[in-house]
């Protein structure tokens, strides 16, 4: 597949052209397969899918580029969600009717330093760090997963020109990849990012000749 | 269906649509408010006098218990029992000032209602959107009870009970119930019930929630009831003293109007009211043992009870003052419920101001210091502490403060400043400084208006609505 062929560094002798990259590669060959990939069935913690996470990592080593998030499965090992680090972020926050109440004063025009100041005066409630192992125990990934969308979705056989168009316009870290109806695999945006500055490397080399 | 009713499902329909990114279905919150036999009740009137614009262009509409002054078309809409006041509006070849902008105003101003129902609602001012400096619109929207749309251009909204968008255009908002707004411009907001928010931006932004439980004592709304709470209770006690004078064609008050001040032949004096000079009693305002000092004003729907205002006072759209006693110049802001008791009256020093939707409702006595802003509810004392400031010490406020539910950012100068210029301008605009030649204003204006009464089809399919009438000089 094209993105084992990006990690042998063989990119260049293969393609050297940009257009020929955009016209003649499709999404199937820059996507991580889905068995490579992070993922936690459903009812899982938050501490289960940062396990997973590191877990994946450390068998999928061939780029610099580390996985950002963690698929949420059903019991028929479908995909149901996606867990990302903001997403974790998000579930370690300490949340109360004080922190709920300044969320709903950013609706009213006032500025991030306004709010970052009633945020600070009010964190002495909060729990974050302090209880970090207890909160990443008991929340569920479900509850802090995203759904995937439907523009976040993209089928194998797809150009890359339309799957750079789609991550652009949906400013997605990652697409999740489709045959039939069936998640095959990540198309990460950093292999994208790998990918095209390969492409204007060789570029340079070509006009140097 | 009948035609009215076919009417008030398109526009709940089309103002259901324009919200239906907020998720929010206007059909049960409204069909059952206005009853269609309440639509062929009450007769529509218009006022006529040689100091005011006349052009009104009814379409397609029920008006029931409705009033009109100035250039106004309604096209396709329900009105009850609302006031659609159009003596305000600019006038040709008028500079409009936006930022940096003079803009020109092209032709005299309009009040357009279209695929609106408005109910017991007030329209006042004139369209401050620098866009649309001729038009001020109301479109694809519904209002309940006792809210005001005072300068504000309205598309695809809904308002809720007591609420007030003031120099505000909306689009496609929710305005909870008891909210008022003083923004600019807005859109695709739900807000909740009981948010106080008036910003400039650059400038100020105040922010204020009351507590959503306390709230629901005075006024709640909820979907397929009319609204409930003292508020209502309030003034629905006063209801039957308001049918007597509109049941009357010629009605002579008792009350000695001095000839610099106006007395609204739609309004409500019991005794003992005392008028000075250059007062203003607006249409729908209830006033029962009053003394009102010179300068005054008591504009729609308010209600004063046993109180006393010592002159230059501004009782915005909606105010109640009850067992009070107010210094000069003190301001009372939209829908403001200022509630003292018999044996423990509310005292209010002179210049200050009473923000908004204020509600101040003791069972002890409260003496609010000369010139305090205050905002919130207030019912005691520590209410006071919490929720007031001396406008000067308000004035100092450079970057932000908090204070119990209030939040603002911004220069507490600016802020004052313009509620200052702003009451002065009311003031000026109901000829509280009339000197007898010049600084003429509503309470001189307003002394020689005539009424004259429009009445629906009363049977048929079309009845409740209005044969198509222009009105013009």
């Amino acid at each position: 597949m094209f993105g084992r062929i990006l990690d042998q560094g063989r990119y260049c002798f293969l393609n050297p052209k940009w257009s020929l990259f955009v016209e003649n590669y499709t999404v199937k060959d820059l996507m991580v397969p889905i068995s490579e990939y992070a993922s936690v069935p459903e009812g899982s913690t938050l501490f289960e899918a940062v396990l997973a996470l590191e877990k994946a990592q450390e068998q999928f080593d061939h780029t610099k580029y580390y996985h950002r998030a963690i698929l949420i499965l059903d019991k028929e090992n479908r995909v149901i969600g996606k867990l990302s680090q903001l997403d974790v972020l998000r579930a370690i926050e300490p949340r109360n009717e004080q922190t709920d109440k300044i969320d709903d004063i950013s609706r009213f025009g006032f500025s991030e330093k306004f709010i970052h100041a009633i945020r600070d005066k009010h964190r002495l409630e909060g729990v974050l760090m302090e209880n970090i192992c207890e909160v990443a125990m008991k929340i569920k990934v479900e509850d802090f997963m995203q759904a995937p969308s439907e523009g976040e979705i993209v089928e194998e056989n797809t150009s890359m020109d339309t799957a750079i168009h789609q991550l652009v316009m949906g400013t997605h870290l990652s697409l999740l990849v489709t045959r039939g109806e069936e998640i095959v695999g990540i198309l990460r945006m950093s292999d994208v990012f790998a990918a095209i500055f390969h492409a204007m490397k060789q570029c340079e080399i070509n006009k140097d000749r | 269906m009948k035609e009215l009713e076919k009417l008030f499902d398109r526009i709940i329909q089309r103002t259901t649509i324009n919200l239906r990114e907020l998720g929010y279905n206007v059909k049960p919150s409204v069909w059952s408010l206005i009853p269609p036999g309440q639509m062929t009740k009450f007769y529509a009137f218009y006022g006529i006098t040689p100091d005011h614009p006349l052009n009104f262009q009814f379409r397609h509409s029920g008006l029931a218990g409705s009033y009109f002054l100035g250039r106004c078309h309604v096209t396709n809409s329900l009105l009850y029992k609302s006031d659609i006041r159009g003596d305000e509006l600019k006038k040709k070849g008028e500079l409009f000032r936006f930022q940096e902008f003079e803009i020109q105003v092209s032709k005299d101003e309009e009040i357009l209602i279209e695929d609106s129902a408005l109910i017991k609602t007030l329209v006042h001012n004139f369209s401050h959107d620098p866009e649309t400096l001729e038009k001020f619109f109301i479109k694809d929207t519904v209002s309940t009870h006792y809210a005001n749309i005072h300068g504000s251009p309205s598309d695809g909204c809904f308002l809720g009970p007591f609420s007030t968008v003031d120099l505000t255009t909306i689009r496609d908002c929710v305005i909870g119930t008891f909210s008022y707004i003083q923004a600019g411009e807005i859109s695709h907001l739900n807000i909740e019930p009981g948010t106080i928010w008036v910003r400039s931006p650059g400038n100020f932004n105040f922010l204020y929630r009351y507590p959503g439980e306390q709230l629901k004592k005075y006024i709640y709304f909820a979907p397929g009831d009319q609204p409930q709470g003292i508020f209502m209770d309030f003034v629905n006690d006063r209801k039957e003293d308001f049918q007597e004078i509109f049941e009357v064609v010629n009605f002579e008050s008792s009350v000695s109007v001095p000839g610099s001040a106006s007395l609204d032949r739609y309004a409500v004096t019991k005794p003992t009211t005392h008028i000075s000079e250059n007062v203003l009693v607006s249409q729908r305002a209830y006033l029962q043992n009053v003394w009102l000092g010179k300068g005054a004003n008591a504009q729609e729907n308010c209600y004063i009870i046993n109180s006393r205002l010592e002159g230059y006072n501004v009782t915005a759209h909606g105010a109640k003052i009850i067992e009070a006693d107010l210094g000069k110049n003190v301001f009372v802001g939209f829908n403001s419920f200022l509630q003292g008791r018999p044996d423990c009256r509310l005292s209010i020093g002179k210049e200050s101001i009473i923000m908004p939707h204020t509600i101040i409702d003791i069972q002890e006595p409260l003496s609010i210091p000369a010139g305090h802003l205050v905002w919130g509810l207030v019912t005691n004392q520590k209410d006071l502490e919490e929720n007031s400031l001396p406008v000067n010490k308000f004035s100092e406020i450079e970057t932000r403060f908090s204070k119990g539910n209030l939040v603002f950012e911004g220069s507490g100068r600016s802020f004052v400043k313009a509620f200052q210029d702003r009451i002065h301008h009311i003031l000026e605009a109901n000829g509280a400084f009339f000197n007898g030649a010049e600084n003429k204003g509503h309470a001189q204006r307003n002394q020689n208006i005539s009424f004259n009464t429009i009445q629906p089809y009363p049977r048929g399919s079309l009845k409740g609505l209005y044969p198509t009438i222009v009105i013009q000089p």
